[in-house]
């Protein structure tokens, strides 16, 4: 007998597939396993298994009686309850008071005291050692998330989904987690456990599904299978001919790093990126690529260790010294970190260089206007309206080449780019990998952080993997294989 | 939202005070009068002046509430520093000295303590307004030379409110420094990113603001003909009307200065025109409010429709 079962769930975005033709059984008193690599579309399963997302096809049902897709809350009411990544816990109020939000008890005023007693008991039943009464914001991160599962119980729920909840904890707090699962397990209760770790799966998980590019794989009870058969199906596709073939002449040393660290982002990370090369920077998220990119592009503050650009010591205070040294960034957060939505795509392009193209202090129109159009034709930016459009208003693929134009207005000696296709349709990856090659045999160096495989597979000269603050591993083109890269990844 | 709406809302400050005064003087005859219409400049350049400044503190996202007090002590300090002898050059650089000196003040708090700019001005308003009146024990200083009155008469006001508002266009639509102001108020951490020295920006345009207040201060002085620890009171609520009315969004990054130029004169006409018609003051307050909040509604609506 299934407590849920998901038939032939599809759903797409513009331009991308997320889901297509998923099935799903958990059953009661199993711990069931999601597991896949990002973008394989777990979130879009389990956002639509909480109501939050409609999907374009399938249905999911609850004890045989179909689900109200769409609607979060019947969804919750019904028994399933998603605890997200992001906590959704309101700080500054107690643990009690989050965990009956939304259904206080008592009306017109609220049984505090009842309630205290109820999130005490549900507290307890975790093995939390939490007072209901102590603000959210003072609890540790597992603390939150225990709370976030009281929430869930409180509601009477059936099934429990846990959206990678590992990422946030340390080992023993794993450990605690993994006690509770056992107990709700033992309960009756249907968890939905999804994980980018390996280990854990062996250590919690009955039975395990395995998505991949948007669809079902596997699924296996977990006894039967072992680590490398997982890799095999979480990695197992054919690198597509979508990658155009390198011709890597690299020359002198352009970046070395030796022993950078920023703690607690990361500790212990060392690397090279020649001239005309491409590194890429594998690992899961939260491993800690992105840090490392910021603290190089001195956005970070109490960075240690050794960074030498062409040979000499740097040590950037911030983006604007970089950017003067002959650095680069590209953001993974166009919308957040990259773009000014608002302002032209023209003036997108010249807002890093102003000053030079303001002879005596005033920007003539005359002089920036050439400088814009030129670096959009040179990486192909197209704007309907012309370079005075928003740029918010452009396609992702266009808004990505926006802002290589922009760094590339003036000579770089080194890029980092980080996850440079994300969100963007194929014809514009293809671009940009173009625009990549280009640069590289005019003798740029590349440090590419990428979370997809086959693009770091396909792109990269050399692989640097991160593993939880390190750099776990080096391989060559030749050495890289999916195995080896989520090997590193994953086991450090 | 479709390009005629888009347009509309960009331009509707515009097309508002264009009929505006088309009504007055198709209904009035008082209203399309040299002596009524020099009388609206006079009255209105001082809050365009403070406006002005307002809006570069807008536009990255900030507030200044402190300018009005800034026009109180900056008016009280070139008063008595004129009163006591100083020559004319000398007791304007010193009202303007104090209110650049605040407005640095302000921005060094938002930058380095991290304080919000509204608790930051707010502060600073009490502060400012409190050091006004303890330095002249709440008293008016007057005596004041002739040359300085001249500074506030109708012509040569509407040229020093000319001559700001041209300024600050150059400033924000044709240097580099103005481009950073739109930036980080559209998007302080890709600003910072894209190699803006944000809290330089941000140091700068609060700096300005202050300025402009003084500026706005020593003329009031100069009008009233005394340094008045009262004057200005509440200044900073109609300057924030005129950038907001103007189409400024108070979330930063959109706007302009000619809105803004065209909100104050648009308030200002208002109140005219109400006076003219003898709308008592209780009711042109709660159309100043209506105004207000008719145009922050036609902000949200286009910042949704971005």
């Amino acid at each position: 007998m299934s407590l849920l079962s998901a038939a032939s769930l599809s759903k797409s975005f513009p331009g991308v597939r997320a889901l297509e033709g998923v099935d799903l059984e958990l059953r009661p008193g199993e711990v069931h396993a999601l597991l896949g690599e990002n973008g394989a579309g777990k979130s879009t399963l389990i956002k639509i298994l909480g109501g939050a997302l409609v999907p374009d096809a399938g249905e999911a049902r609850l004890e045989g009686q179909p689900l109200p897709l769409g609607d979060p809350l019947a969804v919750r009411r019904r028994g399933v309850s998603i605890v997200y990544q992001e906590l959704t816990l309101v700080p500054e109020l107690t643990a009690a008071e989050n965990i009956f939000l939304g259904r206080e008890r008592g009306r017109p005023l609220l049984r505090r005291r009842e309630m205290a007693r109820a999130a005490q008991a549900l507290l307890d039943g975790l093995g939390a050692r939490i007072a209901p009464g102590a603000p959210v914001r003072a609890l540790s991160l597992a603390q939150q998330q225990l709370v976030e599962i009281a929430r869930a119980l409180a509601g009477e729920s059936k099934v429990i989904i846990l959206d990678e909840p590992s990422a946030t904890l340390s080992d023993p707090e794993v450990e605690r987690l993994f006690a509770v699962l056992r107990g709700l397990r033992a309960r009756g209760l249907g968890v939905v456990y999804i994980s980018h770790r390996l280990e854990e799966i062996f250590a919690i998980a009955d039975r395990v599904t395995v998505l991949r590019d948007g669809r079902r794989v596997a699924s296996s009870p977990v006894a039967d299978v072992d680590r490398a058969q997982l890799i095999r199906w979480m990695v197992g596709r054919d690198l597509r001919e979508e990658f155009p073939p390198r011709a890597p002449a690299p020359g002198d040393a352009v970046l070395e790093v030796r022993g950078l660290a920023c703690p607690p982002r990361f500790t212990d990370v060392s690397f090279t990126v020649r001239r005309g090369e491409i590194v890429g920077l594998a690992g899961l998220v939260g491993a800690g690529r992105t840090s490392v990119a910021l603290a190089l592009f001195g956005a970070l503050p109490g960075v240690r260790g050794e960074v030498r650009l062409d040979g000499r010591p740097v040590r950037f205070a911030s983006p604007a010294d970089a950017l003067r040294a002959g650095m680069g960034y590209v953001t993974e957060d166009r919308r957040r970190r990259g773009l000014f939505r608002v302002l032209s795509a023209g003036a997108n392009i010249t807002i890093s260089f102003l000053r030079s193209l303001a002879p005596l202090g005033i920007l003539s129109p005359g002089r920036e206007r050439p400088a814009a159009a030129a670096a959009a034709k040179e990486f192909d930016v197209r704007a309907a309206a012309g370079l005075a459009q928003p740029a918010g208003t452009l396609s992702g693929g266009n808004q990505q080449k926006l802002l290589l134009a922009r760094l590339l207005l003036r000579p770089r000696r080194l890029l980092v780019l980080d996850e440079p296709t994300r969100g963007i349709d194929v014809g514009a990856k293809a671009e940009i990998y173009g625009i990549m090659n280009r640069l590289t045999a005019q003798g740029l160096g590349i440090l590419m952080i990428s979370s997809e495989l086959p693009e770091v597979l396909g792109m990269s000269d050399r692989v640097v993997v991160m593993h939880e603050g390190r750099t776990a591993g080096e391989l060559s083109r030749a050495q890289a294989t999916p195995e080896r890269v989520m090997e590193l990844a994953t086991a450090g | 939202m479709t390009r005629p709406s888009r347009w509309l809302a960009n331009y509707a400050i515009f097309a508002a005070l264009i009929a505006e005064c088309l009504v007055l003087a198709l209904a009035t005859d008082a209203f399309f009068t040299e002596s009524n219409l020099a009388n609206v400049v006079r009255q209105n350049a001082f809050t365009a002046i403070l406006a002005a400044g307002m809006s570069l503190v807008i536009l990255t996202g900030g507030i200044d509430l402190s300018v009005g007090s800034v026009v109180g002590l900056a008016g009280v300090l070139s008063a008595d520093a004129l009163a006591r002898g100083a020559s004319l050059p000398v007791g304007v650089a010193v009202g303007l000295g104090v209110g650049l000196a605040v407005g640095a003040v302000n921005g060094l708090a938002v930058t380095k303590l991290r304080v919000p700019p509204f608790i930051v001005t707010l502060a600073m308003m009490l502060i400012v307004r409190g050091a006004a009146y303890k330095y002249t024990n709440a008293r008016t200083i007057s005596g004041l030379p002739a040359s300085f009155a001249a500074l506030s008469q109708g012509a040569l006001a509407a040229a020093i409110m000319a001559a700001v508002f041209a300024l600050a266009w150059l400033l924000l639509m044709r240097t580099p420094f103005g481009r950073h102001v739109y930036a980080t108020g559209g998007n302080p951490e890709a600003a910072w990113l894209a190699g803006i020295r944000v809290h330089r920006v941000l140091l700068a345009v609060y700096a300005l603001c202050g300025l402009c207040a003084a500026l706005a201060g020593v003329l009031v002085a100069s009008r009233l003909g005394a340094g008045y620890p009262k004057a200005g009171e509440f200044y900073e609520l109609d300057a924030v009307t005129a950038v907001v009315v103007g189409g400024t969004s108070l979330f930063g990054g959109r706007g302009s200065i000619w809105g803004t130029l065209a909100g104050a004169f648009f308030i200002g006409i208002l109140n005219n025109g109400l006076n003219l018609f003898h709308v008592e003051t209780y009711d042109q307050l709660m159309v100043k409010g209506l105004v207000l909040l008719a145009a922050a509604s036609l902000d949200r609506w286009r910042t949704e429709g971005a």
